[in-house]
């Protein structure tokens, strides 16, 4: 059965969002606010991999906060069929210095949506995969950036949840672990998982994407295979 | 499980500040003692030694000054937990109130390791030290401030994600009340037509509270506990009724 026969996973319909202006808060009478999303409507089926095409600026950022449940939309619906699990892939974000990475890695889990249990029963998987050794054991603050990064993807590849948002990464670290973060990212792309990536990037939306959604000043300009969506886009930027 | 995966949360993060706060200095946790003990004792000098004042005066004074500023330092610090936490708000689906939360928690440790420093302070001191059994009703002031801080700092961190001018207002208002919560007085020295006017502060009640049971060897002044717990708890209540409509809303609307 093709994935776009089933119930959708997630289903926006005609969505607006908007930011207040911080700098015109005393412009009485005039719409003080930026519009990021105007009219975006799709569907995220179960088992997709969908691409989300446009400029810098054309409101992918704001989408996938949306998706994520950490804004709500101002106009339009965004439902869910289920308690899906929707995580952002936001590598090292939450980390605290003075904790241990071992620390580090149960609370991080616990903030993508995991259980304590769940994170404590990943942790030598975590530790494996990351190839810290015994910096595992010591304080985040005396970690490279590089390192930041290799824990921070660890522990996103443990917590398995319902939908995975990409924002263009795919491998991150050294070249070393930058080919086995992709390859994990890519494995991803092959399985049964659900994926929305955003990218303003043609080429890896093709590749990777069953689906694809172009995003231009806020709206949906159109939905559909990933050759098709990316040669609209690519006209539109090239006339432009 | 949600609330305790939020548990979990609040947990570590908690950890991290007590395991910041400590590595920040080169003394470390050893600061959390020896400030209060430095205050103490240069109180103890200025009071008894200088203006004459006894040594009861002086811890009279200490047990005011340590209880307002555990809820004047804690709130205020609270009140910035959610503008501080943005750039992680903005990649999880978070109750906001659990920041405010950790900054409360780390500044309760603190605060009861200078409370504890007091307290000993006051037994090595003191003309008659031992309390008396009424020392059991510590633990029940100490979760009735608690409280108090909570439901004001939810409100407060809300506010002052929104408008940078909720700090200045809540900074002028915990200046006004320092003056009027009994921190310097007694409440025997308020006229009788204001009494109402200063049990209507919370504070005033708790300080008085920690006074009856740590210096005059009495039960705390149970109905102003009493009123504490309820104005708290209905105040907390309104609280996170607030943190839940604007969950998903204040990160579009935070102030620069």
């Amino acid at each position: 059965m093709p994935a776009s026969d089933s119930k959708p996973l997630i289903s926006l319909r005609h969505v607006g969002l908007a930011y207040a202006n911080p700098l015109a808060r005393l412009r009485l009478g005039k719409d003080r606010r930026i519009h990021a999303l105007r009219d975006v409507s799709f569907d995220v089926h179960e088992g997709d991999k969908l691409g989300i095409i446009g400029r810098n600026g054309c409101g992918k950022s704001t989408l996938m906060r949306l998706l994520a449940r950490v804004y709500e939309p101002d106009s339009g619906t965004v439902s869910f069929s289920r308690q899906v699990h929707i995580q952002m892939l936001s590598l090292g974000v939450g980390f605290e210095g003075s904790l241990t990475g071992r620390e580090n890695a149960v609370l991080n889990g616990m903030l993508l949506g995991k259980t304590r249990a769940h994170m404590f029963s990943r942790l030598e998987k975590i530790k494996e995969f990351s190839e810290l050794g015994d910096f595992f054991e010591m304080p985040v603050g005396t970690y490279s950036s590089g390192m930041v990064l290799r824990l921070g993807f660890s522990v996103a590849m443990e917590t398995e949840p319902d939908v995975l948002l990409i924002d263009e990464v795919l491998g991150v670290g050294d070249a070393s672990f930058a080919r086995k973060s992709q390859k994990a990212i890519e494995e991803r792309f092959t399985s049964h998982h659900t994926i929305v990536m955003i990218s303003h990037d043609p080429n890896i939306i093709t590749g990777l994407c069953n689906r694809a959604v172009w995003i231009e000043q806020g709206r949906t300009m159109a939905d559909g295979p990933p050759a098709e969506v990316s040669a609209a886009y690519l006209r539109a930027r090239d006339l432009a | 499980m949600q609330l305790s995966r939020l548990w979990g949360i609040v947990f570590y993060r908690t950890l991290a500040g007590i395991k910041a706060e400590g590595r920040q200095n080169y003394l470390g946790y050893f600061w959390y003692l020896l400030e209060p003990a430095l205050s103490t004792a240069i109180f103890y000098f200025a009071f008894s030694h200088v203006m004459g004042r006894g040594v009861e005066y002086v811890i009279f004074l200490l047990i005011g000054l340590t209880a307002w500023q555990w809820y004047e330092g804690t709130c205020l610090a609270a009140a910035t937990a959610i503008k501080a936490k943005l750039h992680i708000l903005q990649h999880f689906d978070l109750p906001k109130h659990i920041f405010p939360l950790v900054t409360i928690l780390v500044s309760t440790w603190k605060f009861l390791c200078i409370f504890f420093v007091l307290i000993a302070g006051y037994l090595l001191l003191g003309k008659n030290p031992w309390p008396g059994w009424n020392l059991v009703w510590l633990p029940l002031i100490l979760a009735c401030q608690l409280l108090l801080i909570v439901s004001t700092s939810i409100p407060l961190a809300i506010s002052a994600t929104y408008f940078n001018d909720t700090l200045t207002l809540a900074s002028t208002v915990f200046r006004i009340l320092f003056f009027v919560s009994g921190i310097y007085f007694s409440a025997d020295k308020v006229p009788a037509q204001l009494l109402g006017a200063f049990y209507a502060n919370p504070m005033a009640g708790i300080i008085e509270s920690y006074r009856h049971v740590l210096l005059d060897r009495q039960p705390p002044n149970f109905p102003a506990l009493l009123y504490c717990a309820l104005a708290s708890g209905a105040w907390l209540g309104v609280g996170l009724l607030f943190s839940a409509y604007v969950n998903r809303r204040i990160l579009k609307h935070a102030s620069l």
